[in-house]
């Protein structure tokens, strides 16, 4: 029926990887939107060289952004927050490896926007600790 | 009977292919397709008699100006209002509204009184009453629905007080097809000396709509979802209210006579009508009012009842699939649901894979969808250029759905 709907995001979807909670995420964040529903809550733990050790997602929506919040959390792990900083919409389309087109694009950005907002918090955090 | 094959023939665009697949288009209700006639009545003017309106003293202008207004005179009848002054061209049926709540309602809304809407209301008979409401002091009251998808009019009596100025209300719900007994609310809005409001954007293309009829005292509605062209739509107001509201916007042609530090103001129907106006998508309205009305309004919503009765039916038959409102008989050509699990943006992106158009969200109905406990639905809508075979199309289009991301 389609290219979007392929077999890897049909299988991230029906089985999304590094689902759940963590115990005491260093970073956590939620992204939602009212106009669709979609709703993910991210959570990474960092290890001691400040680098992402584990990711948990949960969450609700359209086979694309569950998808690419699944995706997403593998593609995360083991990079340092400068590297997450540095993660562009582009990187996280190519991980999607889907024609999402103009209309689902913010779909496909989901998780981009959940670490985004994460990043913010924790940033804010660290300064307040200073 | 509607000739339907006929129809089609003067919808060129019905006949595209989408994705390999024959279009088949059920968004209707968000905006509908253009006909032959209307496109070939805005072409002719830009061809042959575009000039600006009022006031030129020429024959391009002259024969504009002629048709605008002649445009009137036919969305007038269409509606049955007394007077053609009593047609106040707008952009869509939001700026309708936002005109009503800026002049009548700034000038007889205060601290205190009360505005009743309905739970199934599009945001567009919200948001406005909700800035006046804030603005005044006012407070916004809701008339519930039912399970059914009806609204609950054993609920009116006790919410209608003399506290409310002001009762807004749709003629038909977009997402739930609701017929509303436009009649009765108004009768019972009269009773305690409230004006009533009805948002006809659903209702107006759809079905035969008489304002002396109804006796409400405004009434919106938008040329784009009544095969016309976007840019113009359509307040009906009563003269009485009109004459002695304040204008809306300032400027050219609104006015009578011009003075440094005040101005005095032009005759209905122009004292709403600021600047240059959209002449030609307002010619297009008129020719789009001609084609609807030589089908039948009857007739249109006759066929709509068929294709929708058939369609529910089928539909209902699919494992897993929950229609929203009221039976076929008490709905118009709307069939909003939900379909497994399955989002309606993968549903409706599925679907255009097919060909067929539909929407997925909230349809600018939050707080109802909020009420049916739901965060978004697909919906499908039908015209009068819409078949019982699209139907299966779809149907059979959803089957194809469940079999690819059945979770
Ligand atoms: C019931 C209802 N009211 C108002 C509107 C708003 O119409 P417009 O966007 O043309 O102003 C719509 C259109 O979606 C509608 O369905």
């Amino acid at each position: 029926m389609s290219d979007l709907y392929k077999e890897h995001i049909l299988d991230h979807y029906a089985n999304p990887r590094n689902w759940g909670r963590l115990d005491s995420p260093d970073i956590a964040a939620d992204a939602d939107d009212p106009s669709c529903g979609d709703q993910v809550h991210l959570e990474i733990d960092l290890d001691s060289d400040g680098r992402v050790a584990q990711v948990a997602f949960e969450g609700e929506g359209c086979i694309i952004s569950m998808a690419s919040t699944s995706l997403f959390t593998e593609y995360i792990k083991g990079k340092t927050i400068a590297e997450l900083e540095a993660i562009s919409e582009e990187d996280v389309l190519r991980v999607l490896d889907a024609p999402v087109g103009s209309g689902r694009r913010r779909c496909a950005l989901t998780p981009l926007r959940a670490l985004q907002a994460g990043l913010r918090k924790y940033r804010r955090r660290a300064q307040g600790d200073d | 009977m509607l000739d339907v094959e006929r129809i089609r023939r003067d919808f060129p665009i019905l006949c595209r292919q989408v994705h390999g697949k024959p279009l088949v288009f059920l968004d209707s209700a968000a905006s509908s397709q253009k006909p032959l006639q209307v496109l070939a009545a805005m072409e002719e003017t830009y061809r042959q008699c575009y000039a600006n309106v009022h006031r030129g003293v020429y024959t391009l202008s002259e024969e504009a100006t002629c048709s605008y207004e002649e445009a009137r005179d036919k969305v007038a009848s269409f509606i049955n209002a007394r007077a053609r002054e009593e047609i106040i061209f707008t952009r869509n049926t939001t700026e309708s509204i936002n005109l009503v709540a800026y002049t009548w309602g700034r000038t007889h809304i205060g601290p205190g009184d009360r505005i009743l809407l309905t739970e199934m209301e599009h945001h567009s008979n919200i948001v406005p009453w909700q800035l006046l409401a804030q603005e005044k002091g006012a407070e916004l009251v809701y008339l519930p629905i039912t399970d059914e998808g009806f609204l609950d009019l054993d609920r009116l009596d006790d919410l209608l007080d003399e506290r409310v100025k002001l009762v807004a209300f749709t003629m038909m719900s977009n997402v739930l097809g609701t017929i509303i007994p436009v009649k009765e609310i108004v009768e019972k809005a009269h009773q305690v000396g409230a004006i009533a409001l009805v948002d006809g954007a659903q209702a107006v293309p759809h079905m035969p709509v008489d304002v002396q009829d109804l006796g409400c005292d405004f009434l919106a509605f938008s040329g784009h979802k009544m095969c016309g062209p976007t840019g113009i739509g359509v307040l009906y107001g009563r003269e009485e209210l009109l004459e002695e509201m304040p204008p809306f916007l300032g400027g050219g042609d609104m006015i009578r006579r011009v003075e440094l530090d005040h101005s005095t103001w032009n005759d209905l129907p122009w004292k709403f009508e600021a600047g240059t106006p959209a002449i030609v998508e307002g010619i297009g309205l008129g020719a789009a009012v001609d084609y609807l009305t030589e089908i039948g309004m009857e007739a249109i919503a006759a066929h709509e009842q068929e294709v929708v009765a058939y369609a529910m039916e089928r539909l209902s038959a699919l494992p897993g699939l929950k229609i929203v409102g009221p039976p076929a008989e008490h709905r118009g050509g709307v069939i909003a649901f939900t379909f497994r699990n399955i989002h309606p943006h993968d549903l409706a992106h599925l679907l255009d894979l097919e060909g067929i158009a539909v929407r997925a969200g909230h349809h600018c109905a939050q707080p109802l969808h909020r009420r049916l406990g739901l965060v978004a639905t697909t919906r499908a809508s039908f015209y009068l250029y819409n078949t019982s075979e699209e139907a299966d199309r779809l149907a059979e289009a959803l089957e194809k759905v469940a079999r690819i991301v059945g979770k």
